[in-house]
């Protein structure tokens, strides 16, 4: 039995008010186990996004609660949501994952840097040498190609032990290969190091890299899939569509 | 294309309000100093008017130049009289009265001058002034009446007896009444003392003597016919003038006056104009560069590059119109609130409406268009060379030519110092123009040049931010980096302030120095009596009773009186010079240092020339030269030596008795004393103290306490022209907040990816204050380099009576005063960034 990393329980957001108003997430409770590799997919507009900002501390809900770990989120000011991003969570945005003034060892290590302690060197290591770029730790993101500037984010999400890391559509922006690549890095890091990441893709071929997906439409659990084969998400996402 | 400029102007509020606000306040001081002086001239000219609209004539003593007219002989008044036709013939004795309050402290005297004048009954109704208090005018020996702005300020009232100082010494008054002058009840703070007709020329040791005659003409007379015959009446010297000519002169005389507040005013609004200009061009570059894809997407959907460039053109004409139309609006509150700062220290002026010309108007709008325009026109051009194809790819910004800004820069650099030099070094007119417009392109050009070693600067000077700022300082340091002509632009706006403040630190620095220096080295004298504070030498000085009194002091052995005066020269030049006139061995209580020709020659109609002037005019000893004076008598003078000693500041000296017979100015300007050999330099001074309490205006120092006292003055002015100039600074420290709220919007998904990785706004707020501080570092760093080496120019190139002294603690100062203001202009920025949404910031577009 496996702890939970992060969960939200009947987590409501809405956008707008009156007639104008959206709802995005719509009572929705659902875990995110330790360990593990969770892709969330769903069409545009199911509120997968949503879920992620909320739960990573990015955005609030509107109604319900959501946690990473035992710490309830609604709890905590702006302040420390932000230490809590620091200490207990990594990012990889689709895009615009690093600083253009910095070179890649310098993003990897920013969140540390931020919080004013000292790079675990020999993490720092491990993790670098798993991702292929330690070639490339002295270039700014210019020179970096989208899928080096990927994996230099997910470093960065790595470096600092998060709970948890949070992926959005991080393959989104890069051809397959170098996406498949990037995958395959995270992959290897829940398996080898014990990571929990929870990844937001439409991508079927990307999610298959998961150990679960959860399936969201109109802002509620839609569907579920333990271990899934690329093949296996085409037929779920098919049988949503019918 | 119209449509999408105005589009952009209306949809681009904060960037164009930040732009407009550089513009609205160069504009408003252009305007406001329009409106002050303006609405000081009206005010005048209304008074003027209203004074001399009872009078037909007046006949006066000759001015061609300077403020001391010749005098009349009484009886040029019954040969006046003697005329036919005419209905008054009112004599009038002015002269410099100063009073004293109470508390023994005398009133005004500090610039403003201490006007002194006469009554006749017959001239009631023909003068300007009008008893308010007290119904009564003077009439007999120790009665006075004062004006409504010294008594209100210092509690006196009719039935007060004060002490007045007056040519003739100290005396005690009885204040028989108050009155204005005309309707005005202060004349930018000149106190008035009105004497009995013979009272007066007995008190401006003027008897025997008048300074003008009224006239009215009787009923049904020809003035035109009469203005001849009189003045065929009128010996050498004299003359008659009409009514409105004489308003016309007194109107020039205030012009004069308040054309140098205009001058001084205009000054500071071009330097702001000047510094706003660049911020100008920067926000307009930044936007340029911000648009890049928008700009690129129009080329590529068919607009022609000047179309472009008329779209950006157009979004400054707006801005420019908008602002400008608003800084005249600020303007004029800025002449409201000029006015009141001049009251305040009690240089008020008659009332009346503010006085808003249409020339106001049109010099405000071209100036605030005009300087948008040019501002613009760089960054509308460079706009226009955006190719249709930086629309489909990141914004590649190409770094142009180093070597082609080396060269502009270096160019305009030595273009702007050799303007200087010829300024500074040749004897050329317009001199002023010369080292302003070579100070404006010394300016220009090394702003060219700022972005070669913004870069470097930002390196080396952010060096200990990452120490102690940690990632955040580095952080600050890279954006810094990131932008060498946005930051090096950024500076330059402050670095014009801080040059011209570093300059005038320099001078007076010199000044002091070089005062120092002189007077250590060529006053022989123990003692110096000297006006208490900064006075104008034209319109007051010590009663020479003063001198009389300490010559009969035994425990002084030489007592020497200095007077100043005005001259013209008359070769071609015509230039109006400073002279003055001594008694009683001035050879003994200052080294002349005499280079030619004899001190014991120096007697009536001689005169000694300073080294300089001879070698100008090629004159040495033996010689004669000719001179003008105020009155228009050319004076012929033999020169009885050459001398270099720069201890009297003036090219010419001439004997008491000399001075006397050709200039009308009856007071001192200083004594100089020597003790007598048999008493201490305490005992000395104790006798001297005695004697000059009884003239309040009178200060008694050593050389030591006058070296201090000129220092101070020195800096109490260079204190006012700062805070002038603080005005550039705060406009340039706008400029930086200009800058980084557009960095910060511009950074806006970095800020958010920070935020998102964990930074506290708390340490975004510190990166960008960080940033600030290090632009506006730099802009003091290129400031005081700038400002010192003209500073150090400009003294090198006076030479006279300065002496090179750079006030090191002082820069550093204003080093400091610059990162502060680097911390305070980056609170809206820094708030910006704070408040930076991180969903918004990180959403993929």
């Amino acid at each position: 039995m496996s702890t939970v990393a992060a969960r939200v329980a009947g987590a409501t957001k809405v956008y707008g008010e009156g007639e104008a108003a959206v709802t995005a997430l719509d009572d929705l409770t659902v875990e995110f186990e330790q360990g593990r590799f969770t892709a969330i997919m769903g069409p545009s507009g199911s509120g997968k996004s949503t879920l992620l900002h909320c739960i990573a501390g990015l955005d609030t809900l509107t109604e319900g609660s959501a946690f990473i770990g035992e710490v309830n989120l609604g709890e905590l000011n702006e302040k420390d949501l932000t230490l809590l991003r620091r200490e207990k969570v990594g990012f990889i945005f689709q895009a615009y994952n690093l600083i253009p003034t910095l070179n890649a060892a310098e993003n990897i290590t920013l969140p540390i840097d931020i919080a004013g302690d000292v790079p675990d060197q020999e993490w720092f290591d491990t993790v670098v040498d798993t991702i292929g770029i330690t070639d490339r730790l002295s270039h700014r993101p210019a020179e970096l190609s989208g899928g080096q500037q990927q994996r230099v984010a997910a470093a960065r999400a790595l470096v600092s032990r998060p709970a948890i890391v949070f992926a959005d559509e991080p393959s989104g922006n890069l051809d397959s290969k170098s996406g498949a690549e990037l995958l395959g890095f995270m992959r290897h890091a829940v398996d080898e190091f014990g990571q929990t990441i929870v990844m937001v893709t439409h991508d079927p071929i990307g999610a298959a890299y998961a150990d679960r997906i959860v399936f969201l439409g109109d802002g509620r659990l839609v569907g579920e899939l333990l271990d899934p084969t690329a093949d296996q998400v085409f037929e779920h996402l098919k049988s949503m569509g019918d | 294309m119209l449509k999408i400029a105005l589009r952009s102007v209306l949809l681009h509020k904060l960037r164009l309000t930040l732009t407009g606000v550089a513009i609205i306040l160069g504009v408003a001081f252009v305007s406001g100093t329009f409106v002050f002086t303006d609405s000081i001239k009206a005010s005048f000219d209304d008074l003027f008017s209203d004074v001399n609209s009872q009078v037909d004539f007046y006949v006066r003593g000759t001015s061609e130049f300077g403020s001391s007219a010749a005098i009349l002989e009484e009886s040029v008044v019954e040969a006046i009289r003697s005329i036919e036709g005419l209905d008054a013939v009112v004599p009038s004795v002015d002269g410099i009265a100063q009073l004293i309050d109470k508390e023994g402290e005398p009133i005004g005297g500090a610039g403003p001058p201490t006007l002194g004048f006469s009554y006749l009954p017959e001239g009631e109704g023909l003068t300007p002034l009008e008893v308010r208090q007290g119904d009564s005018w003077p009439t007999g020996a120790g009665q006075i009446v004062v004006d409504t702005f010294a008594a209100d300020a210092n509690d006196l009232a009719v039935g007060d007896v004060i002490d007045v100082i007056t040519p003739i010494g100290v005396e005690p008054f009885e204040i028989v009444g108050i009155a204005t002058f005309g309707e005005a009840d202060n004349l930018l703070g000149a106190t008035l003392a009105v004497f009995e007709f013979e009272e007066a020329q007995r008190v401006f040791d003027m008897e025997g003597m008048v300074s003008s005659i009224s006239l009215t003409v009787g009923d049904g007379v020809d003035r035109a016919l009469l203005q001849p015959l009189i003045a065929d009446q009128l010996p050498d010297q004299v003359e008659i003038v009409t009514a409105e000519e004489q308003t016309d002169d007194d109107l020039a005389e205030v012009d004069e006056g308040v054309g140098f507040i205009n001058t001084i005013l205009l000054v500071i609004a071009g330097v702001a104009v000047f510094v706003g200009a660049f911020i100008i061009q920067n926000t307009f570059r930044i936007i340029v560069a911000q648009r890049t894809k928008e700009l690129a997407m129009l080329r590529a959907v068919g607009a022609t590059g000047r179309q472009v460039t008329f779209m950006v053109g157009i979004e400054a004409l707006v801005v420019a119109i908008v602002a400008s139309a608003i800084g005249i609006g600020v303007g004029v509150l800025l002449a409201i609130g000029i006015k009141g700062v001049f009251t305040a220290f009690g240089f008020g002026f008659p009332g009346g409406p503010l006085t808003i010309k249409a020339r106001t108007i049109v010099v405000g709008l071209t100036v605030g268009v005009v300087v948008t325009l040019i501002s613009a026109l760089l960054p509308a051009r460079k706009a226009s060379k955006i190719p249709p194809i930086a629309a489909l790819r990141d914004v590649a910004t190409s770094t142009k030519d180093l070597s082609r800004r080396l060269v502009a820069g270096l160019v305009v650099t030595a273009l702007g110092v050799v303007l200087l030099a010829v300024g500074l070094l040749l004897n050329v007119d317009n001199a002023i123009s010369y080292v302003g417009f070579g100070a404006l392109l010394t300016f220009v050009g090394v702003s060219i040049l700022a972005p070669l070693f913004a870069r470097a600067f930002a390196r080396t000077a952010g060096k200990p931010l990452p120490r102690f700022g940690g990632i955040v300082g580095r952080l600050a340091q890279e954006n810094a980096m990131r932008k060498p002509r946005r930051t090096a632009a950024t500076a330059s706006s402050l670095m014009i302030g801080v040059a011209l403040v570093s300059v005038i630190a320099v001078f007076s620095a010199s000044a002091k120095a070089g005062v120092a220096e002189v007077f250590e080295d060529d006053f022989k004298t123990d003692f110096q009596v000297v006006l208490d504070g900064f006075s104008d030498p034209r319109f007051t000085g010590l009663s020479p009773a003063l001198t009389d009194e300490l010559r009969q002091v035994d425990e002084l052995s030489v007592v020497t009186r200095v007077r100043i005066g005005e001259y013209r020269t008359t070769d071609g030049e015509m230039a109006e010079k400073f002279l003055i006139g001594v008694d009683g061995g001035i050879d003994q209580v200052i080294n002349l240092d005499i280079v030619e020709g004899l001190f014991g020659d120096f007697t009536d109609g001689t005169a000694l020339l300073l080294e300089e002037e001879a070698d100008r005019l090629g004159l040495g000893a033996g010689d004669s030269m000719t001179i003008e004076v105020p009155s228009g008598v050319t004076v012929e003078l033999e020169i009885a030596g050459v001398f270099a000693g720069d201890a009297l500041g003036v090219p010419l000296v001439i004997p008491l008795e000399t001075y006397k017979e050709h200039i009308t100015f009856r007071l001192d300007r200083w004594i100089f004393a020597l003790k007598a050999d048999d008493v201490t330099e305490a005992e000395a001074r104790a006798a001297v103290d005695v004697v000059a309490e009884s003239y309040p205006n009178a200060r008694v120092t050593n050389t030591e306490e006058l070296i201090s006292d000129i220092e101070e003055q020195i800096d109490s002015l260079l204190n006012l022209l700062i805070v002038l100039l603080g005005f550039a600074i705060v406009i340039a420290l706008l400029g930086i907040v200009n800058t980084l709220v557009l960095s910060v919007s511009e950074r806006k998904r970095e800020i958010g990816l920070l935020r998102a990785v964990g930074t506290t706004r708390k340490q975004v707020k510190r990166m960008i204050r960080w940033e600030s501080v290090l632009i506006a570092v730099f802009g003091g760093v290129l400031g005081l380099v700038v400002g010192t080496v003209l500073g150090v120019a400009t003294v090198a190139a006076v030479g006279q009576g300065l002496k090179i002294a750079i006030p090191i603690g002082q820069l550093i100062t204003y080093l400091v005063v610059a990162a502060i203001g680097g911390v305070i202009a980056a609170i809206p920025p820094s708030r910006t960034g704070a408040k930076t949404n991180v969903l918004e910031a990180i959403a993929y577009e």
